[in-house]
């Protein structure tokens, strides 16, 4: 059903606007493709703008210093800067506006860079108009902005840290340590992560437990930290600052009381494969996971044990136990947290090497994994830190290294893993310092020995006389008989084939993200990369924060590294979330949802759609009313109105409207008016830009917070101006920031796909597209597509579309 | 016999993807027998001095375009595919052994690449109908077409 009427922007100017409008040159970034003066020209012909001008660098101090300058001398009340994207330099322009007295919400941005001169780099002509369309759009929607206020909200002195490997205690004791009470998740029975597991570390060689086992004690008897192992992050809700995060605990059936004797172990008749050992040894059903294991208490495995539901089969545990901790009677609670914070430290799967067959792991024994060698060498691992076959447990006098396993490869995963390299050279002079006559070769493709001291510990290695081959082995030959294996390859440097018989392979295998990463994501609304990484919010200045305010990200879980990079990482996310909670407050966006009760008919419907419950009906009056401190401000409900009661602050569709009318001001029908959201979309345009992936010039973007904002209105007035097409892009379903508010759009954007079929239109020229922060390719492919559709669009088309939505141009052009 | 000519049979980006691991040098069955190049050398000589050396060499119909190549190469390169466009490009200049010549010829005159009589031979043994006749004008017309006969200098 179409609104009774809405404003139509062109027609209705702010209050006297002076719009000043600064288009950058950002050294050659701009200005080597965009005809910048040409640009700064047209905005000064722009009713309402009284000043424009060029800069090289606008964000430089002195660019800053011409604006504040300008808002005074020329008593500017808006101010346009072109240039960058402005999820990066927004709040820097927004703060120069505020120092100079103006109101930071009566600034905008046009993007002249990411989505204009880096991604038409070979067509300098089309660039500029495409600039001065932006510029345009961007002083039309100038002209109606309004000043906002922000609201602070207090932040809870407490960070929730989710994972204990090494990263999440050394964020989890840098807080503790700054005064601020941490809880730290860990899933399994005892902290440590996959650090504990390794039996020394490169390049310095130090014993891995030695370094990290004072770490886990002193996280574990820490008075501000509150460790909660055998716990799963549930559920999160809230915002930065005041989060509300459900845990679950699984019970560990041994009370705090034990003594960790092992008596009870002792006399437990169940087995089996020991996870800490990578299944090399046994382990009973009550077991403690390592000697050093923090806490120091044991844990029964009930899939394991033979009591179950209730039943007792079995009580020669509890029979042994004298100090009397068992207690089957323990149940799963669920606890419930408030923290102003988030750290996520949930490190990386080791990559499981059985996929690729040739090389017959699992198949042959004497094929190991690295993560297997590292607990075959380690003093406190299932040998005795005895180098030794597992079929026929004798030391092995060859043995070979085999780069690159499950990482740099479209089959496993394309990234470098960045710690194999290493750890194979670390693991070969391990190898040499106990058995010196023993042969190693390594087949690498490439040795990547990029950080400090890794050089001189390669050179170490090739001085012990390790032998580095260039050349990955085709494939592993098992002998029979002996279980030696043969490896067949070409020696690319000597330009030979060679054929090794060796006793033992080990595989260097990479490590990738976690198999239920993707949990995660969702609960905390994170995004990934495309490696499957969580991703940050800025590789270069913001490599620690998440796009969402106040989650931080530690360690591995954010991308392959080292345990030094991981504890260097996990101190600066502890710093990032520190700034948050010592200064206890965080100001809030003011882009929130406003009824107005004149207009509102109590229909409801804005109830049905707001994800967060933020709006409620207030019996009294029987309008909706919202609850500003939650509302996050996705703007669905404004979108869903069809009585144009609702206005988001910010982003109201009077501005909107505004944007669309100078998009489609000259030649519409060669444009794709896109309306894209600001955290996955939009940001995907700009990793098209920052990788300079070209397309063709035809978008005009308009940025809202979510797709869910983008009321259907807002497509038909789009073809009621004569757009060529329209795209509607969002996160991807799942992924949505405000939790589902993509849906609605979902549902909207089919609704008129049905409506225009209906009106004999083709539906194709109104797309929704799901577009991530990391898929800059998968949108300038949309791109490309939708310029290419557009040719085939006729004029005959773009008539009979206006002429069905001409009723959607609102009174006065209708007319 | 320009290298363009060569590219036009095989998308020649995929190649760049190559970051020289020689699995596929390592896995090649042929490399153990003789003096073949290998995948990987094949490959790289095309990349970085055009593939007109690569097509004079009579070792590139020792390739068995058995696929371990393509299947165990971490960047999933269709090798194979450069082999097949490499040897056809061979065949036009000449580069084609005398057996792989007789089959091709028996392909082009009796429509069939191995001896009929043996065929209908062995048929017999086991009960087996006759093999189907098929028409050799037919398919003499289509290799005709596709300028088989005039690249390997055949006469029909």
């Amino acid at each position: 059903m179409p609104p009774k009427h809405r404003k139509i922007a062109t027609t209705t100017p702010g209050k006297d606007p002076r719009i000043g409008v600064f288009v950058c040159h950002c050294g050659l970034n701009i200005g080597g493709t965009v005809d910048v003066d040409k640009v700064a020209e047209y905005a000064a012909s722009l009713p309402g703008v009284v000043f424009s001008a060029a800069n090289l660098y606008t964000c430089s101090q002195p660019g800053q210093e011409e604006i504040k300058k300008a808002i005074v001398e020329q008593g500017l009340n808006r101010v346009v800067v072109a240039s960058c994207s402005p999820r990066l330099h927004e709040p820097t322009f927004r703060k120069a506006c505020a120092e100079a007295g103006l109101n930071p919400y009566l600034f905008e941005m046009a993007n002249i860079r990411e989505h204009c001169s880096w991604v038409h780099l070979h067509d300098p002509e089309a660039a500029t108009m495409k600039a001065m369309d932006l510029v345009g759009m961007a002083v039309a929607r100038a002209r109606l902005l309004e000043p906002q206020k922000e609201i602070t909200v207090p932040v809870t002195k407490s960070a929730l840290v989710i994972g204990g490997g090494v990263a999440g205690i050394q964020a989890s004791l840098d807080l503790a340590d700054s005064g601020f009470k941490v809880y730290l998740v860990e899933r399994s029975a005892s902290i440590g992560g996959h650090m504990a597991q390794i039996d020394k570390t490169f390049p310095t060689m130090d014993c891995s437990i030695c370094i990290l086992a004072p770490k886990m004690a002193e996280a574990g008897r820490h008075p501000n930290i509150e460790l909660l192992t055998m716990s799963e992050v549930e559920h999160v809700d809230g915002y930065v600052g005041n989060f509300t995060v459900k845990v679950r605990k699984r019970p560990r059936f041994v009370s705090d009381e034990c003594t960790a004797c092992g008596d009870c172990t002792h006399d437990c008749p169940q087995i089996a494969p020991d996870e800490f050992n990578a299944g090399l040894s046994t382990r009973k059903a009550i077991y403690i996971p390592f000697a050093q294991a923090v806490p120091s208490t044991y844990v029964i495995d009930l899939d394991l044990c033979l009591n179950k539901e209730g039943i007792m089969a079995c009580d020669k545990c509890l029979q042994a136990c004298k100090a009397r901790c068992i207690q089957f009677s323990q149940k799963e609670e669920t606890l419930q947290l408030q923290v102003g914070t988030i750290i996520v430290a949930t490190g990386v799967d080791v990559y499981d090497p059985t996929s690729l067959t040739e090389y017959g792991y699992r198949r042959f024994p004497n094929v190991i994994t690295s993560l297997e060698f590292e607990r075959l060498i380690n003093a406190g691992g299932p040998s005795q830190g005895n180098l030794i076959r597992p079929y026929d447990q004798t030391v092995p006098k060859k043995v070979a290294f085999l780069q690159c396993i499950g990482s740099r490869s479209t089959r496993s995963n394309k990234y470098c893993s960045n710690i194999c390299c290493m750890n194979t050279i670390k693991d070969s002079l391990l190898i040499k310092e106990h058995w010196p006559e023993t042969e190693i070769k390594v087949f690498y493709i490439d040795i990547r020995a990029f950080g400090k001291g890794f050089e001189d510990l390669y050179r170490r290695s090739r001085r012990e006389g390790v032998e580095f081959i260039r050349g990955i082995p085709g494939e592993i030959i098992e002998d029979p008989e002996t279980r030696d294996l043969i490896l067949i390859g070409e020696n690319m440097l000597l330009g030979e084939w060679y054929k090794y018989q060796v006793d033992m392979v080990i595989l260097s295998v990479g490590i990738e993200p976690r198999h239920d990463s993707r949990r995660l994501q969702q609960i905390l609304n994170l995004s990934t990369g495309q490696d499957g990484f969580y991703l940050e919010a800025h590789p270069k200045l913001r490599p620690v924060d998440t796009a969402s305010s106040g989650i931080f990200l530690a360690g591995c879980a954010e991308g392959p590294k080292d345990v030094k990079d991981s504890v260097t990482q996990a101190s600066a996310a502890a710093a990032r979330a520190g700034i948050l909670m010592s200064r206890g407050e965080v100001t809030i966006e003011a882009i929130t949802a406003r009824v107005d009760p004149e207009i509102c008919t109590g229909c409801g419907m804005c109830i049905k759609v707001c994800p967060y419950h933020s709006i409620y009906k207030d019996e009294e009056t029987g309008v909706a009313r919202v609850v500003e401190a939650s509302c996050a401000g996705c703007g669905t409900c404004a979108a869903e109105c069809q009585f144009g009661a609702i206005k988001m602050l910010h982003f109201s569709d009077e501005q909107i409207y505004a944007q669309i009318d100078s998009a489609t001001d000259n030649e519409p029908e060669k444009k794709i008016v896109s309306f894209c959201c600001n955290w996955c979309s939009y940001a995907g345009a700009d990793f098209a830009g920052v990788s300079r992936i070209q397309y063709p010039p035809s978008a005009r973007i308009i940025r809202t917070m979510c797709s869910g904002r983008v009321s259907p209105g807002f497509v038909r007035y789009a073809f009621a101006r004569g757009a060529g097409a329209v795209l509607v892009s969002g996160c991807h379903p799942a992924d949505c920031h405000y939790i589902n508010a993509n849906m609605q759009t979902e549902k909207r954007i089919r609704r008129i796909h049905k409506e225009m079929r209906r009106n004999g239109l083709n539906p194709e020229r109104l797309q929704l597209a799901w577009v991530s922060a990391a898929e800059g390719q998968r949108f300038a492919s949309i791109m490309e597509k939708m310029a290419d559709f557009l040719k085939r669009v006729s004029p005959e088309e773009i008539r009979k579309t206006k002429e069905v939505y001409r009723k959607y141009l609102g009174e006065e052009a209708a007319q | 016999m320009t290298v363009q000519k060569v590219w036009s049979l095989f998308d020649r980006s995929q190649l760049y993807e190559c970051y020289e691991c020689s699995k596929c040098s390592g896995s090649c069955p042929v490399t153990l027998a003789g003096d073949f190049l290998g995948p990987r050398k094949i490959l790289l000589k095309c990349l970085q001095h055009g593939s007109g050396r690569v097509i004079r060499d009579p070792l590139l119909w020792y390739c068995t375009t058995c696929q371990v190549c393509q299947d165990r190469c971490p960047q999933e390169i269709n090798i194979p595919e450069l082999l097949t466009g490499l040897r056809n490009k061979a065949a036009k200049i000449g580069n084609i052994p005398e057996r792989v010549k007789f089959t091709v010829e028996k392909i082009a005159k009796t429509g069939r690449s191995v001896l009929g009589f043996k065929v209908e031979r062995e048929r017999k043994r086991y009960n087996l109908p006759p093999v189907v006749e098929i028409s050799k004008e037919e398919i003499s017309k289509i290799l005709a077409e596709t300028g088989f006969f005039k690249d390997l200098k055949i006469d029909h």
